[in-house]
């Protein structure tokens, strides 16, 4: 059986040359062997561009929105978080299914790429699974059009951890004093550039304009500085309250190593409690606990 | 040439906190950061530069300007104090050193001080560190800058295995060296170590030109489209001076701030009435990629980019600047 990067590569060309798609999307090498940042092809001769290995972090379900008017279908690789993503879209009517043609390929897993560039490539074989792949519950893609078989990693694609895993490091701060999580948490969100790296990498976050694009609504200031960084990072969290795919892409991407995923998976957690077990992006006719209403809906605070 | 040993850094550094605010790269939520030292820490003068680089110690995120009251039919303005505090900035890397010459042009020259910058500049003494050891994401040398010395810095340090060297460049370097007296010795010995060598490169040799006729040249839109748009390369860039000015305001008094921006925001060129001139990513990384390598050249002589590969390294497309140097040198016009 050919390897997923052979299969990614031939299915590419095919549904290119065909013109079945104007454009594919996937992954390529960067500049450094632990970079594999997303790569766009349009020209069958190209295809060879493509590399599925164990660093293709970046959520592609996203990079639908750039192409929301357009009238090209295109073509996009999905492991099981970006499937999640596409679902989530489509849940909030962002794309339509049928202008995106969904290659599934089992994840196996992906490798921490800060601790490459510190080990160096001699260590690859030694890395460390991603922080965001290690509380993953859904490797394989919940929606596909085809999807890519490998002999090595089709084993692997079933539930990888179980449904308390992922909150391992929530429960820690939990278990802190307010005081020591007031000091945890500002002492992260102190550094928070407000880049919005978080942001704009979240499958979640698809608004047509961001409040924190417009500094002068008096939302939220453009200062950065404590008050306005923690508005920021709890405007977001609960912004995408019972959306959140849960990929880890906003905690990989930012440069500041804040750990958003723990907050994240706080607001996760409590929504369980409050309205029964959710997964966000799993289930496209599962509405999204905060996007319905239900008559013995939880009340405490009326 | 001097020496002190590794061991007694802390104690160099309290010596010199004495009678400056001393700023030294430290451990900060498991990165590197610039930190006041306040006699406790864990230095990070080890591989590899801090992950912020030291431009928010001039040029800071967010800055008050000046206070204001309005009470009708009065107004009132309140300046500030000026900026008196001295500082010293250890462990600075030769790129960033360079960084500080690019952000001196912006802040100093052609006809206009800014006053903030410069009393904090002029306040301040920066002792350099030397790489001995490349990052996977360097490239300073593409800029000709030389990883074991820097420029324009007032005291240059050198690591050895445990100890490291020093050599004073300017009398106020000569100063810090004199305050310290009793830790060093003098170092007979040793030697230099060779500085790093880094493995990416940039042949930046006439890109200025070619990127004066590719403005609107369809490579852009290629490049630009992995790019999600974050402000991450923009705030870890050592010469990233862009800025906005807003005022925040309580009842009948406020003040007027200055704060970091970045041109990767559709915020950035949104003008009054909502025309937006850099209306998609396309525009906003060509922009940021022209202000390095063309536009800054043109009006200073210089790229404004020092091969720190900060931006490569944490950018979440691994977007990468060696690359488009080398894409644009290629592509027919």
């Amino acid at each position: 059986m050919s390897t997923i990067q052979e299969q990614m590569r031939t299915r590419a060309r095919e549904l290119l040359t065909s013109g079945e798609v104007k454009m594919v999307v996937g992954w390529e090498k960067g500049a450094l062997w632990y970079m594999s940042p997303p790569a766009f092809i349009t020209d069958p001769a190209e295809v060879d561009r493509l590399v599925w290995d164990e660093f293709c972090h970046n959520n592609l379900a996203k990079y639908l929105l750039d192409y929301k008017f357009s009238d090209d279908r295109l073509a996009i690789f999905v492991k099981g978080c970006d499937a999640r993503g596409i679902i989530r879209l489509l849940q909030d009517k962002q794309i339509e299914r049928e202008k995106v043609y969904l290659i599934g390929i089992n994840c196996p897993g992906l490798k921490d790429e800060r601790q490459g560039a510190v080990l160096g490539e001699d260590k690859r074989a030694e890395l460390p699974l991603a922080a965001r792949c290690q509380g993953c519950r859904h490797p394989a893609p919940v929606v596909y059009d085809e999807l890519l078989q490998d002999e090595g990693t089709a084993a692997k694609g079933e539930v990888a951890a179980t449904a308390e895993d992922r909150f391992t490091a929530t429960a820690e701060v939990e278990a802190m004093s307010p005081d020591e999580r007031y000091a945890f948490w500002t002492n992260h969100y102190d550094r928070c550039l407000r880049c919005y790296a978080c942001r704009n990498v979240c499958p979640a976050c698809n608004c047509r304009e961001c409040i924190f694009d417009r500094s002068q609504s008096g939302w939220c200031g453009k200062q950065m500085n404590r008050s306005e960084n923690m508005f920021f990072a709890i405007t977001r969290a609960m912004h995408v309250a019972g959306r959140c795919i849960e990929c880890g892409e906003c905690e990989r991407v930012c440069p500041e190593g804040i750990p958003i995923m723990t907050l994240n998976n706080k607001i996760i957690k409590e929504i369980n409690t409050l309205f029964g077990d959710y997964e966000a992006g799993l289930d496209p006719e599962a509405m999204p606990p905060l996007g319905k209403y239900k008559l013995d809906d939880p009340e405490e605070f009326l | 040439m001097l020496k002190i040993s590794k061991d007694q850094i802390g104690e160099l550094l309290n010596i010199w906190a004495k009678g400056a605010k001393v700023f030294v790269p430290q451990e900060n939520g498991g990165t590197s950061q610039f930190k006041a030292w306040e006699g406790q820490g864990k230095l990070t003068l080890g591989e590899g530069n801090a992950l912020e680089p030291p431009k928010d110690l001039f040029f800071p995120r967010t800055e008050t300007m000046y206070r204001y009251r309005v009470r009708d039919p009065e107004a009132s303005l309140e300046e500030l104090a000026p900026l008196e505090e001295k500082r010293v900035l250890v462990g600075v890397r030769s790129c960033d050193a360079r960084s500080f010459a690019i952000m001196d042009d912006v802040f100093l020259t052609k006809g206009y001080i800014d006053e903030f910058y410069r009393q904090r500049r002029e306040n301040t003494a920066v002792v350099a560190l030397a790489c001995t050891t490349a990052q996977p994401t360097c490239f300073c040398t593409s800029f000709g800058i030389d990883p074991g010395r820097a420029e324009g810095v007032d005291l240059q340090m050198w690591p050895l295995a445990d100890s490291y060297l020093l050599e004073a460049i300017t009398p106020a370097g000569k100063d810090l060296l004199e305050q310290a007296a009793a830790l060093l010795t003098e170092a007979a010995d040793e030697k230099v170590p060779a500085a790093a060598q880094p493995s990416l490169t940039a042949d930046v040799g006439g890109v200025t030109e070619k990127l004066q006729q590719m403005f609107e040249h369809p490579y852009w839109e290629a490049v630009s489209r992995k790019c999600i748009g974050c402000g991450a390369c923009t705030y870890l860039c050592p010469t990233c001076h862009c800025f906005d000015i807003q005022s925040e305001n309580r009842g009948d008094s406020g003040y007027k701030f200055r704060c970091w921006d970045s041109c990767m925001f559709s915020e950035y060129t949104r003008m009054a009435g909502g025309h937006q001139p850099r209306p998609s990513k396309k525009e906003r990384l060509r922009n940021r990629f022209l202000h390095k390598l063309q536009y800054f050249p043109e009006r200073y002589g210089k790229f404004a980019c020092v091969g720190c590969g900060r931006c490569l390294d944490r950018c979440p497309v691994s977007m990468d600047i060696t690359r488009v140097v080398r894409e644009v040198k290629e592509v027919t016009l």
